[in-house]
């Protein structure tokens, strides 16, 4: 909220200068986000005309300026392009303070100069174009003081409004919460002090839940009524575009001051006149202020009058029946409404007002009265015929200020602290002078802190008022012991693994495209939506990492990287029946050349599927019941045939495949040779023990004598598939290991037939197996590869 | 061949062989062993020779030359010896300074790097890990929270909706704080508890240099008895001073979350300050905003059942990519959700 020192000061009695009422503020939780200098405080500048223009003797870029202040001329040099024999400009004479300092008698480039003319800048004016000179119109007067033509100088600040400081939102507040926590004096606003009994507009509340009060004062004679200068000054300050009638601007200054919302009805246009406070009936329409009209529903507060509403609650007044230039006799509203109504209303209507915020935050319940005689008291100094004919206070229900009992042990116990019962009892006595001192103290809430309500609020208070700085840092905790969850345990240490494998891991949103989501495979109807998208690039959440991976694998290419080998971990979503589902999943993808960068001695070559199902079983090692299937059915993402599914135990743990070249196509890859996996933590997670001592595998005696191996050459159908050979050997005696070491098709090679070599090693806990041992389980071995897969010694 | 032809070749041959040896830089020991003393090296083919000398005299030219042979085997095995291991070479014939063979480097991200080490502190202030859902309901993230329904305070909160409707009708919501957590620790465990949770939220606001509407954040929650702002004063500081070291000072403001009362806004003092300049990350002030703290509110025990007159509590916490930012020195949110690969290959 924008604040306006000066007139925050009318409140304070010898405020403090601006940069200390700001870190004092600060101290008290109201941050001031910006304190900006406006307006003129420069001195000795008079307007005064160019006369005439020569060349500077000794620089082409300056020249002599002759002007006069309507007394002398004097000559001047100056560098500005934009200047002309009788233009009107800001001078200042040698002595002047500008925003540099003090102007000194100086010789520019051998030439004396008696002043200088001025930019905005040089001057210290915001918000004016500081390129040249500053121009001043053809109107202004030779010889007056310069300062006298702008606003005079001020501060703005521009301080964070929380939620709960809805008792700060005016210059009055801010100023009354200041005194309260720095014992300054508080000054109050000059309101109206007349009475009235005439009762020319009656007021009638149907709903006092929604209204708790309504106070109204009528005035005749209004018309004309101008907004004074001060107070446009005022309002323009605060961002706000005075419109030059009192009745309009009036209504948003008191807001301003006092943070009560006012409106004035025109009398004249009010059917009755009455005022009747009601909920909407189904299908009125209102027309506001500004805007089209809208439908209002019986969930609505409005205010009515015989007829039809006439505002929309809190939220803005309507078009029919506004103040105008010709309005004589007005109604000034200065109500207390339902916060969650006016809330309410101003969503389902769109409209946002000044006046909705400060309703919407709650208003000080005894506030009403005051600022409409505030609001009498502006509009009858600008139009003094007018009469006051009603001042009325319609309240169905009374507001009893809450009492809050504070024992001092309480509040020393909630902050940790050791404050002494006197401080804290002149810290409730800052808010309720009249605080009787026996104990528990009967704290009596003031009515602009309706936050306040339990012990805690007031404790927070207290701590505002000492300062947090004299909370302690001490602390009783006993120890505890501390754990991880599963998920996280699994998700760190396989990530931790993907980094060391050369995987680098990146973030990418939860949001996918419809266009995404098709493009990967996947299908609408089973993904969650989101009701209130950014824009319709997020409409959905991800049901798998691909399409960020695949994405950030795009943006990686074209900036020119000929390896990428990323991964992910994050949560994937599904519709279920009317709820969701949501899994964390941690996902991959290698493509290019691999090593990246290559080597120079060769060996380098194109990512390919091995590579990547390599680092899987690298991952999973040591994984209880860890193997690769053929997947009854793969994720669409994949070339068909070109996936593998693994298991942990009965549980799937993700896929890893080839990328199908549809997906591949669609993401304007040049090619599919994009090797992707997916794994959802949870069957990783089920497996995990918290414990680190069930986690540690216990070590295997390994043999004392020494292996021995022989490598075996075979000829076989490619039908035959590695690993059905691999699980035929189980069971051949002391077979430490059956390790695959070449792959051979072509020359001497049947067609659709190949070649493998395997080596086997032999070790016996039993002692050294010699060369007959050892013949004689590879004659076991051979039988077997002959039996079951018609394979034939390679000559 | 006589005799004297004999030892003159020998002594020739030896001293071709001190010249070999004393060589700078050194010859490859190897070499010099197979040229002088291998099967066909100078040395045997001289031994041959004995064969044609007369036996009288074989005796004393094998003895001269076995001793030879001796002297040049010790000298060879001592400069084996000096550089490094048998076998290996005096001076390098291979350019070691061609590059290694590149094995790929992979890399944590950023935000990862500062989760883990902000969930470290946690964990050794004996706050357990908690876990909950990124979809959730309105109670959990707003109502138990003390954000009661068209209440002003939701206004800070920008919500995301989605299609998935909760228990008891209401449509669902990402979670836009981390704090939905807290209730879900509470209805699950009696007190006294003491949990952490970090992990992704989303709001609904563009995305700038200082926001985005996906991001994480990290909070811990402490209830039991007696539980007051000086503990949480105390803990916070442990916390901060364990990631910046001892010389950090933390301070509390007031501040406001309608989920704690009283509330404080944290901040560090700067340690990116040096000497003599104006610190661009705290802009001169000497202090950071880093965390929200407080006292949990009765309303949110009340909420959870348990009897604010009896148990009370603390939360504290901080967005992740603060303060990744803080540390990586990063100026633009926007760069750690980019995966710009030149950029996530710095990550040590």
């Amino acid at each position: 909220m924008k604040i306006i020192y000066s007139w925050l000061s009318d409140f304070i009695e010898n405020p403090p200068a601006p940069a200390e009422l700001a870190a004092k503020l600060g101290r008290i939780g109201l941050k001031v986000e910006e304190l900006k200098k406006t307006g003129a405080a420069f001195s000795g500048v008079c307007v005064a005309q160019i006369l005439k223009i020569d060349k500077h003797p000794n620089a082409d870029k300056l020249a002599l300026v002759d002007v006069n202040d309507g007394k002398v001329t004097m000559r001047v040099v100056c560098g500005a392009k934009n200047i002309a024999v009788g233009q009107k400009i800001p001078f200042a004479k040698v002595g002047a303070m500008l925003s540099g300092g003090e102007l000194k008698k100086a010789k520019i480039r051998g030439v004396d100069s008696e002043g200088m003319l001025c930019s905005a800048a040089e001057l210290g004016l915001e918000g004016y174009d500081s390129s040249g000179i500053l121009l001043l119109p053809d109107t202004t007067a030779i010889g007056v003081d310069a300062v006298t033509l702008f606003p005079k100088a001020d501060y703005t600040l521009e301080v964070e409004m929380l939620p709960n400081q809805s008792h700060c939102l005016s210059h009055y507040a801010l100023a009354r919460e200041f005194c309260v926590f720095y014992g300054y004096k508080l000054k109050e606003a000059a309101i109206f002090e007349g009475k009235s009994s005439g009762e020319v507009v009656p007021v009638h509340i149907n709903v006092p839940d929604l209204c708790p009060r309504y106070g109204a004062i009528v005035i005749k004679g209004v018309r004309g009524a101008k907004t004074p200068a001060w107070m446009a000054d005022r309002l323009r300050a605060m961002g706000s575009n005075p419109k030059g009638n009192l009745l309009i601007d009036g209504s948003n200054y008191v807001m301003y001051e006092l943070g009560q919302p006012t409106h004035c009805f025109d009398i004249a246009k009010l059917a009755g006149p009455k005022i009747i406070v009601r909920r909407a009936m189904p299908g009125e329409m209102l027309k506001p202020l500004d805007g089209q009209a809208i439908k209002l529903d019986a969930g609505m507060l409005v205010i009515a009058d015989a007829s039809k509403p006439v505002a929309l609650a809190g939220v803005m007044g309507g078009f029919y029946t506004a103040v105008s230039e010709e309005t004589d006799a007005i109604l000034i509203e200065s109500a207390r409404f339902h916060p969650p109504t006016v809330r309410l209303a101003s969503k389902t209507t769109g409209i946002k007002s000044e006046s909705s915020y400060r309703f919407e935050r709650g208003t000080d319940p005894e506030l009403p009265k005051k600022a409409a005689r505030r609001l009498a008291k502006l509009i009858l100094e600008a139009a003094p015929g007018a009469e006051i004919e009603q001042i009325s206070d319609t309240c169905p229900v009374k507001y009893e200020r809450p009492v809050v009992e504070i024992d001092p042990a309480r509040v020393n116990a909630i902050l940790g602290t050791g404050i002494a019962d006197g401080e804290i009892y002149a810290c409730l006595k800052a808010f309720q002078p009249d605080l009787k001192d026996s104990k528990p103290w009967k704290f009596t809430v003031p009515s602009y802190r309706q936050d306040i309500e339990t012990v805690w609020d007031a404790a927070e208070e207290i701590a505002r008022y000492v300062g947090y700085d004299v909370i302690p840092s001490v602390s009783r905790m006993p120890m505890l012991p501390s754990a991880v969850t599963a998920q996280w345990a699994v998700g760190l240490e396989m990530k931790t693994t993907l980094a060391g494998l050369g995987f680098s891991e990146v973030y990418n949103y939860d949001f996918v495209s419809v266009k995404e989501m098709k493009a990967c495979a996947f299908y609408a109807d089973m993904a969650l939506e989101v009701k209130n998208p950014l824009s319709s690039d997020y409409q959905f959440m991800r049901q798998s990492l691909l399409t960020g991976l695949l994405k950030t694998l795009r943006y990686n290419l074209n900036r020119g990287r000929e390896t990428v080998q990323i991964f992910e971990s994050g949560t994937v979503y599904a519709k279920a029946d009317a709820g969701k589902t949501e899994q964390v999943h941690c996902a991959g993808l290698m493509a290019g050349a691999f090593p990246e960068g290559g080597f120079w001695q060769g060996g380098q070559g194109a990512t390919d599927f091995y590579h990547l199902k390599g680092m899987m079983s690298r991952i999973f090692s040591g994984k209880g019941g860890f193997r690769f299937e053929k997947p009854k059915s793969a994720p669409g993402y994949f070339q068909p045939g070109l996936c593998l599914e693994m298991k942990l135990g009965g549980n799937s743990a993700g896929y890893v495949g080839k990328l199908s070249p549809v997906v591949a196509a669609a993401f304007d890859f040049k090619d599919n040779n994009i090797f992707y996996f997916e794994i959802p933590l949870d069957s990783m997670a089920a497996a995990w023990k918290p414990d680190f001592w069930q986690k540690i595998t216990k070590i295997k005696a390994v043999s004392a004598f020494p292996q021995n191996w022989r490598d075996l050459s075979i000829v076989l159908e490619e039908k035959h598939e590695w690993a059905e050979l691999e699980r035929s050997f189980s069971g051949v005696q002391d077979l430490a290991s059956a390790r695959l070491i070449d792959v051979y098709k072509g020359k001497n090679i049947p067609a659709g037939s190949r070649s493998l070599t395997i080596r086997f090693t032999f070790s016996s806990m039993a002692g050294t197996l010699n060369d007959a041992d050892v013949s004689a389980r590879m004659t076991a071995v051979l039988e077997k590869l002959t039996k079951n897969f018609n394979a034939k010694l390679r000559s | 061949m006589n005799s004297t032809v004999w030892k003159e070749k020998l002594s020739a041959i030896r001293d071709s062989f001190s010249v070999s040896v004393a060589k700078t830089p050194a010859e490859n020991p190897e070499a010099i062993e197979l040229h002088y003393l291998g099967r066909k090296g100078e040395l045997a083919l001289l031994l041959r020779d004995l064969k044609d000398i007369p036996i009288e005299e074989r005796k004393e030219l094998g003895a001269l030359g076995n001793t030879a042979k001796e002297e040049m085997t010790a000298k060879l095995a001592e400069l084996k010896g000096a550089s490094g291991s048998a076998g290996t070479v005096l001076r390098s014939s291979i350019d070691l300074t061609l590059p290694g063979w590149p094995f790929p480097k992979g890399s944590l991200h950023p935000l990862t790097h500062t989760m883990n080490r902000l969930a470290e502190g946690f964990l050794k202030l004996g706050f357990t890990m908690a876990d909950g859902p990124r979809v959730e309901d309105d109670y959990h993230n707003f109502e138990a929270l003390n954000f009661p329904p068209f209440h002003p305070a939701r206004d800070m909160q920008d919500t995301f909706y989605v299609g998935a409707i909760d228990e008891v009708g209401k449509g669902m919501l990402l979670r836009t704080h981390t704090s939905p957590v807290q209730i879900r620790s509470m209805e699950k465990q009696d007190p006294p508890l003491r949990v952490f949770h970090t992990g992704r939220v989303f709001r609904s606001e563009a995305v700038d240099a200082s926001h985005s509407f996906a991001f994480h954040q990290i909070e811990g929650l402490y209830v039991d008895k007696g539980v007051s702002m000086a503990d949480l004063k105390w803990t916070v500081d442990a916390f901060m001073k364990d990631l910046f070291g001892s010389g950090v000072k933390t301070r509390f403001n007031p501040s406001y979350f309608p989920f704690v009362e009283p509330g404080a806004e944290v901040d560090m003092s700067c340690v990116f300050c040096k000497s003599g300049e104006r610190c661009p990350v705290c802009k001169g002030t000497g202090w950071l905003e880093v965390m929200g703290a407080g006292l949990v509110h009765s309303n949110v025990l009340k909420a959870c059942k348990y009897d604010p007159e009896k148990w009370s509590g603390f939360a504290f916490g901080a967005g992740i990519e603060r303060f990744a930012m803080l540390l990586y020195g990063i100026s633009d949110m926007r760069m750690l959700y980019e995966n710009d690969l030149r950029i996530l290959k710095q990550v040590q």
